[in-house]
């Protein structure tokens, strides 16, 4: 089957998914009650919240309910967030670019170091750098994130002040235009330097936090799997056939100590999201997950809802690539049979 | 030790020797103690013979033969000591490698010793030729050795070649490797300039390419000639494999390993061996891993593409009937040692040593009434820091008090024919008494 083919059927069942999960998760939150309390103030009387009930059609049954959100959610209206005093769909791009941003720099980092790291340590068996690389593995492995989180911002931003708080400068913000949301990218496509380094001076520590433990994730695989592809015939065969060592690692055994490592890669997805929740309450970053937590406590029922769809949505995605990704480097995996 | 055979029988063995391995102990450490897997080989393997070495499992003799290539992993092994004297030959000018009447159509010449320009000397033991140390070369000249002058053959094909490329970027790595310079004249690109296209084409040619190299060798100028290069490799690869008898090289090329049978894949293997034309040819068990049939096509195959290259081949086997019907000497290994080294026609009609005679015992027969078969009695000793004795004492049916406390060593009993037993030679004074073949043999 073609790997077109097999993306565009994997892709066909995600209206599906969605109707599905939406409805679970509709049905679930208005277990919680009624999503009006957000909506109403002390000095509001009952006539006065009977009448928006009625305006939002909260005095209607469940699946009613369920009928306007969707249509509404087909009109592109997302409902209303109590905690961000606006309507989701307008909120929502900026938080998301804002979370986007942090979690595929993480992301990127921890990929790129994780098999890097990995690697060393697989090679490099049971000597200095292996040692080195396991203990740093654990420890990131190991360590709850907001207690790693604070302590970074004990030490970089109380004590050493190297690295700001928040998301960018206030004057720098202003500066430039903002086209995207990701800063790093509208300050390259702005042109300016200084917004960008400003963008990335603030990444950092969020970025680092959060990247750390999937690091560690990655590169345990990684080196767990390379040494025991290297252990494997074919690495001796490519000796015997006279190719240099690092030709060994990087074309034979490597490749094949990816294959469980991209598995590991696709669930690592799923922990940085989670913990973008962490990263962002620490470091006062103004992405989604601070804002879903926030949701969450005070009963924001419009953000849950689109906050759920989407990973749910994005859990697919990441999923299908995964897919993808591993019949590219495993030759007999073959996709859809 | 060297070529002692020859010495002493000129007239019987004309072909010169092209390894020479002698007093090769390679040991393991283990939480119990240093393990002497292999613990003083030594034996001559001359040009175009075949050469088994037969053995139960755990005897050393993939240890032995994975020396040839340094491909002993280290740790936990240890050189112990001894050497491999190997003699690279290099390809025939008058032929270019395809085989003509100065070179016996074997595509190779002997090369002269740099050291003493071929009138023999210390560094190529009074041979003349280039003669190298295997266990003492620098890791880029065995490198070079590697797939080029000395090849192995794997015991399972489908563990032996990479799931994740293609079969003919498998073979084309041996040429990527040894041949480069003929890679570019075949591909007949000019890449004598010093320009950075040039450079680039070299590098790509002997499979030196960074990740970005190859990214400019994409772009359109460069593109063509790069293109030109794999060209070239694939028609040398498809020739390769086409020595092996596979019907439609191209299109196997483009297979992964796991498309292919068992046969196929040993086929594959064989011709990335034999891609560079060997001196030496290592085949480690290469048909246990085959149905039998198969088996029997792979051995013709290996002993066809032998005779016509007149490659020497060190086969390693459990299998003793099939070492008699390919191999032209074998030598016995037992725990570490060779017991017994002989033509391969004479070990069968003659055994010397208990062990081989036991091995040849515990043989069914198909002439024979099947009865119990022999079977030798207790277990291979462990080789955890050995005491010095024969390793045969306590499973022999001839021992004497003697073997217990001496070591045998191997020493003629006629005709190119060698065994590592006192009951054929004197064990050293001041020892109990010597056994004989007459003690228990009934």
């Amino acid at each position: 089957m073609q790997i077109r083919d097999y993306i565009l059927r994997r892709l066909m069942v995600l209206p599906i998914l969605i109707i599905g999960t939406s409805i679970i998760v509709f049905a679930l939150t208005r277990i919680g009650g009624s999503p009006v309390g957000i909506y109403l103030s002390h000095e509001m009387t009952p006539a006065q919240v009977a009448e928006i009930e009625a305006r939002f059609h909260l005095d209607e049954p469940v699946p009613v309910q369920y009928f306007y959100w969707i249509s509404g959610v087909v009109r592109g209206d997302l409902g209303w967030s109590g905690v961000a005093a606006a309507p989701v769909a307008e909120v929502f791009p900026n938080k998301l670019a804002a979370t986007m941003e942090l979690a595929i720099a993480s992301g990127l980092v921890a990929v790129a170091l994780g098999i890097a790291l990995g690697t060393i340590a697989g090679a490099r068996r049971n000597r200095l750098p292996d040692h080195i690389i396991r203990i740093v593995a654990v420890s990131g492995a190991s360590m709850p994130m907001f207690w790693f989180a604070i302590l970074l911002l004990i030490v970089f931003w109380v004590n050493l002040g190297w690295f700001p708080l928040g998301r960018s400068d206030p004057n720098i913000f202003a500066s430039i235009a903002h086209p995207t949301g990701l800063y790093t990218i509208d300050a390259i496509l702005a042109g300016s330097f200084k917004a960008f380094v400003d963008a990335i001076w603030h990444l950092v520590l969020p970025a680092v936090a959060l990247g750390y433990g999937a690091t560690a994730i990655i590169a345990r695989m990684m080196r767990s799997s390379l040494v025991e592809e290297l252990q494997e015939d074919y690495v001796d065969a490519a000796r015997a056939k006279g190719l240099p060592e690092r030709l060994v690692l990087r074309r034979h055994a490597r490749r094949n100590a990816l294959i469980p490592t991209v598995t590991v890669i696709g669930l690592t997805f799923g922990f940085l999201l989670q913990g973008t929740v962490v990263a962002e309450i620490v470091f006062r970053w103004p992405g989604i997950g601070r804002w879903m937590a926030a949701a969450v406590l005070r009963g924001d029922q419009a953000t849950i809802m689109i906050y759920v769809m989407f990973t749910s949505i994005l859990f697919l995605v990441v999923n299908l690539v995964v897919d993808v990704v591993y019949a590219y480097l495993d030759r007999r995996v073959v996709l859809g049979e | 030790m060297m070529s002692e055979g020859a010495e002493k029988n000129p007239s019987k063995s004309p072909a010169p020797v092209v390894a020479s391995v002698a007093d090769l102990q390679v040991h393991f450490q283990s939480k119990r103690g240093i393990v002497h897997a292999v613990d003083g080989v030594s034996f001559d393997i001359h040009d175009g013979e075949t050469l088994g070495l037969v053995g139960e499992t755990g005897c050393g003799k993939s240890v032995t033969a994975r020396s040839f290539l340094r491909l002993v992993p280290k740790p936990p092994g240890i050189d112990a000591g001894g050497s491999i004297l190997f003699r690279p030959r290099t390809t025939c000018d008058a032929c270019e490698g395809r085989g003509c009447e100065s070179c016996h159509q074997t595509g190779r010449v002997s090369a002269g010793c740099s050291a003493c320009s071929g009138k023999g000397c210390s560094e190529c033991v009074q041979s003349g030729e280039e003669t190298l140390d295997l266990m003492q070369v620098s890791n880029s000249r065995m490198r070079s050795l590697r797939g080029d002058r000395i090849a192995m053959i794997f015991q399972d094909p489908g563990k032996a070649l990479n799931p994740a490329l293609t079969i003919g970027s498998q073979i084309a790595e041996v040429f990527y490797q040894h041949r480069s310079a003929e890679v570019l004249d075949a591909a007949n690109v000019d890449v004598s300039g010093i320009d950075p296209g040039s450079l680039l084409l070299k590098r790509q040619a002997a499979q030196q390419s960074r990740t970005i190299e190859r990214t400019l060798l994409k772009i359109p100028p460069l593109r063509s000639r790069r293109n030109q290069i794999t060209a070239a490799v694939d028609d040398m690869v498809a020739d390769a494999l086409a020595e092996t008898q596979i019907a439609n090289p191209r299109k196997i090329m483009q297979r992964y390993p796991h498309e292919l049978s068992g046969g196929m894949r040993q086929r594959v293997m064989i011709a990335q061996a034999l891609a560079c034309n060997p001196d030496l040819l290592i085949a480690d068990e290469p048909t246990t891993a085959l149905d039998v049939t198969v088996q029997a096509r792979i051995l013709e195959l290996i002993h066809e593409l032998q005779q016509r290259r007149q490659t020497a081949v060190l086969y390693i086997s459990h299998d003793l009937s099939l070492v008699r019907r390919i191999c032209d000497r074998v030598a016995v290994m037992y725990a570490g040692r060779i017991v017994e080294i002989s033509d391969a026609d004479q070990i069968f009609q003659d055994p010397r040593h208990p062990y081989t005679r036991g091995l040849l015992a515990a043989l069914p027969s198909a002439t024979q009434s099947r009865g119990k078969l022999a079977a030798i009695e207790g277990t291979v000793p462990e080789l955890v820091d050995p005491t010095p004795s024969c390793r045969f004492s306590g499973r022999c049916p001839n021992e004497v008090e003697t073997c217990a406390r001496f070591d045998p060593h191997l020493q003629s009993v006629g005709d190119e024919h060698s065994v590592a037993c006192f009951i054929y030679h004197e064990p050293p004074e001041g020892s109990g008494g010597r056994p004989t073949l007459a003690a228990r043999s009934s």
